[in-house]
C-alpha cells in the first residue's frame, strides 16, 4: 500500500478506536465484579471476574420491560403518523398548484429550523388542560409535530421525482384523487421511508427532554428518561449502573448494525438536498 | 382520447375538499402543537403571575429583568456566554474532523470504507444520557480508567477531574457532545462528497493534481454550501442543548453553574428546583429570547450565507 | 508529440476480464480512433493510457518512456472528457490555467498558451464566464482548449460529442479535424459512434469485448473487413448477411447456394460443404441490379429522405436493407429483386473470419 494510504487507514483506525472505546469498555465492564471493574478496568471479564450481578439488580428493581414497551410504542406511532400526515401533505403541496399552496408549504417547512421545546410552557399547559398529562399520547403528539416538517421536506422532494405520468394515467382511467395516492404513490414512497426514518426515530428514542416534562409516573417513562432516572438513583452502585448503560446500548446497536446500510444510505439520500 | 382531467379544471369546491383532507391532519397538528405553544408562550412571556395565582400584564419588563435585574441577568448572560462557548468548541472541533473524515472516506478505492464509516457513526446513534454518564464515568477519578490510560502513555499529569473543575467542566462537555456528533457532518458532507462527479476528480488528476490538492480546490469549494447548512443545523442544536448537561450534571448545571447553557436555564427557571420555586413566565419569557437568537442565527444563514454560497448543477 | 505503444495489456476486475492481451503501436502525429460497442473496453483502455487505473498487467510506453508507475500529469497527456469535466466554480480562463499553475510554469508562458488556445477555439469572449453559463459546444471547446494548453504529447478524448446535439456534434466533430491538422499532435479518441471514427480517424482500431478485433484504415476496415463483427459494425446502416452453403468447388469455381438466393458462381476454391456468410451493404445491393447474387422479397416499407432511400425487404425469412437511389422508389407491399456485384461480397466462414475469394482479396 503506498505510503499515504497507509496514513490514511491510521488515521481511520484511531478515530474509530476513539468511538468505539467508550462503549465496548462499558458494556465490557458490565460483565465484571465489582472489585474487577476497579482492580483492572481495561480487561475483559475472565472466569474470574466474570459477573452478572449488575444485570440481576437493574432488571430486577426497574421498570425496564415498561419503559422499553412505552418507548416502542411513541416511537413507532409517532413514525407512523409522521409518514401517513407527512405523505398526504407532501403530496397535496407538490400536486395540487392551487395560490397560497407555497405559502403553505413555506409555513410547515420553517418548522425545521424552529425548536419546538421552546413551546414547552405552553403544550404541559395544554396537555394538562385536556387531561393528556402524563400519557404516552401526549409524547405521541408532540413527536408528530416535531417531526412532520422533515418528514415533508423529504417525502415532497421524493413525490417530485415520480413521473407524472404515472398519475396522469390513473386520471385518465377515472381513479378518484384519494385512491391514486394511497394505492399508486404510497407504494413507490417506500425508498423514502427509511430516509424520514433516520431523521425521525433516532431523536424521538433517544429524546429526554418532553418525557422529563410530560410524563410524571414511572410508568410513562421512556427507557431513556427511566435509565436517566435510574442512573441518578443509584450512582454509586457501578455494576447496576454499567449494566443498565449496556442494556440500553445494546438494543440501538443491534439494530444499528443491522440496518446500518439502509440507515446511511437513507441519510446520504436525504442529506444531499 | 379526451384529456386527462387536470387539477386545473376540477371543480373549486372539490379541490378545497382534497386539500383539506391531505393537508389537514398535518398543518393541524404542527399549528397545535408546534405554533401555537411557540406563540402562547411568547405572549406567557409578558405576563406575571401573581402570589395567588392570576396573570397580570407586564409588558416586556420580565425581559427587562431578565436581561437586567442581577438575579436574573447573572444566570442568563453566564449560560448565554457558556452557550456561546459551546457552539465555539462545536465548530472548531466538530465540523472541521467531520470534514476532515468524510475527506478520507471518500477517498477512491478505500478498503473498510463501510465499516469505518458504520463504526464511526455508532455514537451519534446512542442516547445522549448513555454517553454523557459513559463518559463521566470514563472520566471519573474514582474509577481511574483515563488516568490510567494516560499514564500508560506518559501524559499522566495531565489528568485532572475535568468534569468537577469549574474551568474545564464547560469544554469537557463540549467535547463530549463533539465526540457524539460528528457523525451528522459526516455523513453529510460525504454525501455531498459523493455527488461530486467522479469526471471532475479525473480532470484534476490529469491537471497534476495530488489528492490533498484536489480536497482544497475542487472539493472543498463545491461542498461550501452543504458546510454552510452544517453550520447552522450545529447552531441550532446547540443553542438547544440541554440533555448531556442534564444528565451528566442535573439540572443545577455545574460545579457552581459552570456548565449551564440556556436549556438547562430554561428548564430550572419554568420547572424550579431546590434552590427556586419554578415560575412558568420568567421561563417563557427565557425561551422567546432563545428563539430570537436561533431566529437570528437562521436569518443569517438564510439571508447572507445561502445566498453567497451557489449550489453547483454539475 | 510521441509514439504510443501498449503491449499485452490485460485488465481485469475480480473474476471479469476487461481488457485481454492488447497491442497497439500509434505513431507520431496520428489520429487513432477506438470505437467498438459498449462494454467493448475501449474507455478503460483510454484510462489506462491516461494513467486514471492500472493496467493488471502490460506495459504502456508513451515515447521511449515506461508510464505504468508514472501518475497522469508525469505522462505529459491531456484529456478531453465526454462531460467536459469543467471545474462549476471557475471561469473559464482559471479552468485552463489551474493545471499549468502546479506544474511550476511562469506565469507570462502560462498566459501566453491561455492565449493561444483561445485564439484557436474563438474563446476569447468566454474567459471571464462560468462553465454555468456556457452552452454544451462552448463548453466542449473549452475543455479541448484545457487539454491544448497543457501541450502534451498526447491528447486523449472520450466520446467527447456524446453529450452534444446533432448538429453540434458535426460542426465539433469538424473543429477537431481541423484541430488535428494543425497541432500535428498524436491523438487516441473514444468513441461508439462509426461515423465519427470513419470520418476523424487517420486509423481506427475496432474493439470487441476486450480484443482488437481489427485496426487499420478506415476504408480499409470498410471494403475489406476482416471479421463478421468489424463488418457488422463499420457502415450505417448495417451490412446484410446471407447464410449460404459451398455446393460445389471446381477449377478455381465455387457454387454457392442458399435459402434465400438462387446458387451462384464465385471464383474461389472452398471445400464443398463449407458453411459461409455472405455480406452485402446496402449501398452495394440494387435493384434491378446486376450480379451473381440476386435475391428477391416482398418490400416492406421504404424510408425516404431524400435523394437517398432505404427499402426494407423480407428475404428468405429475414430482413435485408437497400440502398435506392434517384426520385423513384419502390412501394411497400410490391415483390423486388436485388442484385450485388461479386466485387461487392464479403465471405465470412464459420468462425466470422474473412475468406479470400476470388473476386475479393
Amino acid at each position: 500500500m503506498r505510503p499515504s494510504r497507509l496514513a490514511v487507514h491510521a488515521v481511520l483506525l484511531a478515530y474509530t478506536a476513539l468511538a468505539t472505546l467508550p462503549i465496548l469498555l462499558v458494556v465490557m465492564n458490565s460483565f465484571k465484579t465489582r472489585n474487577a471493574i476497579f482492580g483492572e478496568p481495561l480487561s475483559p471479564p475472565d472466569g474470574l471476574t466474570f459477573s452478572l450481578i449488575g444485570y440481576t439488580k437493574v432488571l430486577r428493581s426497574a421498570h425496564v420491560g415498561t419503559w422499553f414497551a412505552n418507548s416502542l410504542i411513541v416511537t413507532i406511532g409517532a413514525m407512523f403518523f409522521v409518514l401517513l400526515f407527512g405523505a398526504m401533505a407532501a403530496w397535496a403541496l407538490t400536486e395540487y398548484r392551487v395560490r397560497g399552496v407555497t405559502a403553505l408549504a413555506l409555513y410547515l417547512t420553517i418548522g425545521v429550523m424552529v425548536p419546538i421545546r421552546l413551546g414547552s410552557v405552553a403544550i404541559v399547559a395544554m396537555m394538562r388542560h385536556i387531561g393528556l398529562n402524563d400519557t404516552l399520547l401526549a409524547l405521541v403528539l408532540v413527536y408528530v409535530a416535531q417531526g412532520l416538517p422533515m418528514a415533508i421536506f423529504i417525502l415532497a422532494e421524493f413525490i417530485q421525482q415520480i413521473p407524472r405520468d404515472l398519475r396522469d394515467a390513473a386520471r385518465c382511467d377515472g381513479v378518484p384523487e384519494t385512491r391514486i395516492f394511497f394505492e399508486v404513490i404510497a407504494p413507490l414512497l417506500r425508498p423514502a421511508v427509511a430516509t424520514v426514518a433516520v431523521f425521525t426515530v433516532v431523536p424521538i428514542w433517544n429524546d429526554l427532554w418532553f418525557p422529563l416534562i410530560l410524563t410524571s409516573s414511572e410508568g410513562t417513562h421512556t427507557i431513556t428518561l427511566g435509565v436517566q432516572q435510574f442512573l441518578g438513583q443509584y450512582i454509586t452502585d457501578w455494576n447496576s449502573v454499567l449494566s443498565a448503560l449496556s442494556l440500553a446500548i445494546l438494543p440501538v446497536v443491534v439494530i444499528y448494525v443491522i440496518f446500518s446500510r439502509q440507515l446511511i444510505s437513507g441519510l446520504t439520500a436525504g442529506a444531499v438536498k | 382520447m379526451p384529456a386527462p382531467p387536470q387539477v386545473a379544471m376540477m371543480p373549486r369546491a372539490r379541490l378545497f375538499g382534497l386539500m383539506l383532507f391531505f393537508l389537514g391532519p398535518a398543518v393541524a397538528v404542527y399549528t397545535a402543537i408546534s405554533i401555537y405553544p411557540l406563540l402562547a408562550t411568547m405572549a406567557l412571556a409578558t405576563y406575571r403571575i401573581t402570589a395567588n395565582g392570576d396573570y397580570e400584564f407586564v409588558g416586556l419588563s420580565n425581559f427587562v429583568a431578565l436581561l437586567s435585574d442581577p438575579s436574573w441577568s447573572k444566570p442568563f448572560w453566564n449560560a448565554a456566554w457558556n452557550n456561546l462557548k459551546f457552539f465555539i468548541v462545536h465548530m472548531l472541533v466538530q465540523n472541521p474532523v467531520g470534514i476532515a473524515l468524510a475527506g478520507l472516506l471518500s477517498l477512491p478505492d478505500l478498503t473498510g470504507k463501510s465499516v469505518y464509516r458504520t463504526l464511526i457513526f455508532l455514537p451519534t446513534m446512542l442516547s445522549v444520557v448513555i454517553v454523557g454518564f459513559a463518559w463521566n464515568l470514563i472520566l471519573s477519578p474514582l474509577w481511574g480508567v483515563s488516568e490510567g490510560l494516560l499514564k500508560s502513555v506518559g501524559l499522566g499529569a495531565l489528568f485532572a477531574p475535568w468534569l468537577g473543575l469549574p474551568s474545564t467542566a464547560l469544554i469537557t462537555l463540549a467535547l463530549i457532545s463533539v465526540w457524539q456528533f460528528v457523525g451528522i457532518p459526516l455523513m453529510l458532507i460525504y454525501a455531498a462528497l459523493l455527488n461530486i462527479p467522479e469526471e471532475l476528480v479525473d480532470a484534476a488528476r490529469v491537471d497534476g493534481l495530488g489528492q490533498m490538492r484536489i480536497f482544497a480546490f475542487i472539493k472543498l469549494p463545491l461542498i461550501l454550501p452543504t458546510i454552510g447548512l452544517v453550520s447552522v443545523l450545529t447552531f441550532v442544536g446547540n443553542f438547544n442543548a440541554f440533555d448531556l448537561v442534564y444528565s451528566v450534571k442535573g439540572a443545577l448545571a455545574g460545579p457552581n453553574f459552570a456548565s449551564d447553557l440556556l436549556g438547562t436555564f430554561f428548564y430550572r427557571t419554568f420547572f424550579g428546583n431546590q434552590l427556586q420555586v419554578g415560575d412558568p413566565a420568567m421561563g417563557a419569557a427565557v425561551a422567546t429570547v432563545m428563539f430570537f437568537i436561533i431566529l437570528v442565527g437562521v436569518c443569517i444563514y438564510l439571508l447572507v450565507i445561502q445566498r453567497r454560497l451557489s449550489r453547483y448543477a454539475y | 508529440m510521441a509514439t504510443l505503444a501498449l503491449n499485452h495489456l490485460n485488465k481485469s476486475y475480480g473474476e471479469t476480464r476487461i481488457l485481454k492481451d492488447v497491442n497497439l503501436t500509434i505513431g507520431d502525429g496520428e489520429f487513432v480512433v477506438l470505437v467498438g460497442p459498449s462494454g467493448c473496453g475501449k474507455s478503460t483502455l483510454l484510462r489506462m493510457i491516461a494513467g486514471l487505473d492500472a493496467p493488471t498487467s502490460g506495459d504502456i510506453h508513451i515515447g521511449a518512456r515506461r508510464v505504468n508507475d508514472l501518475e497522469p500529469a508525469a505522462r505529459k497527456i491531456a484529456m478531453v472528457f465526454q462531460s467536459y469535466a469543467l471545474y462549476p466554480h471557475m471561469d473559464v480562463a482559471k479552468n485552463m490555467t489551474f493545471g499549468l499553475k502546479f506544474s511550476g510554469l511562469p506565469k507570462p508562458e502560462i498566459d501566453r498558451r491561455v492565449a493561444d488556445a483561445a485564439r484557436m477555439l474563438q474563446l476569447e469572449p468566454l474567459l471571464a464566464r462560468r462553465p454555468r453559463d456556457l452552452s454544451g459546444g462552448q463548453r466542449q471547446r473549452v475543455a479541448i482548449g484545457r487539454a491544448i494548453v497543457r501541450e502534451p504529447d498526447v491528447f486523449l478524448f472520450d466520446e467527447p460529442l456524446s453529450n452534444l446535439d446533432a448538429a453540434l456534434r458535426v460542426s465539433t466533430r469538424v473543429e477537431i479535424a481541423k484541430l488535428h491538422r494543425l497541432l500535428k499532435a498524436t491523438m487516441v479518441y473514444v468513441t461508439h459512434d462509426q461515423t465519427e471514427a470513419m470520418t476523424l480517424a487517420d486509423r481506427i482500431v475496432v474493439m470487441n469485448q476486450g480484443e482488437i478485433a481489427q485496426q487499420g484504415k478506415p476504408l480499409d476496415l470498410y471494403y475489406t473487413p476482416a471479421n463478421l463483427f468489424v463488418a457488422g459494425f463499420i457502415g450505417s446502416p448495417g451490412m446484410n448477411f446471407f447464410d449460404a452453403v459451398v455446393r460445389r468447388s471446381e477449377a478455381g469455381t465455387m457454387t454457392l447456394g442458399g435459402e434465400a438466393q438462387p446458387d451462384f458462381a464465385l471464383p474461389g476454391a472452398l471445400v464443398p460443404g463449407a458453411r459461409l456468410k455472405i455480406g452485402v451493404r446496402p449501398e452495394h445491393l440494387r435493384l434491378g441490379g446486376q450480379g451473381p447474387l440476386q435475391v428477391r422479397g416482398a418490400v416492406e416499407l421504404v424510408e425516404r429522405l431524400g435523394e437517398v432511400s432505404y427499402a426494407y425487404a423480407r428475404v428468405g425469412g429475414s430482413q435485408i436493407i437497400a440502398e435506392v437511389r434517384g426520385r423513384e422508389a419502390p412501394q411497400a407491399g410490391v415483390e423486388a429483386v436485388f442484385g450485388a456485384a461479386a466485387q461487392d461480397l464479403h465471405l465470412f466462414d464459420e468462425a466470422g473470419r474473412r475468406v479470400a475469394s476470388g473476386s475479393h482479396p
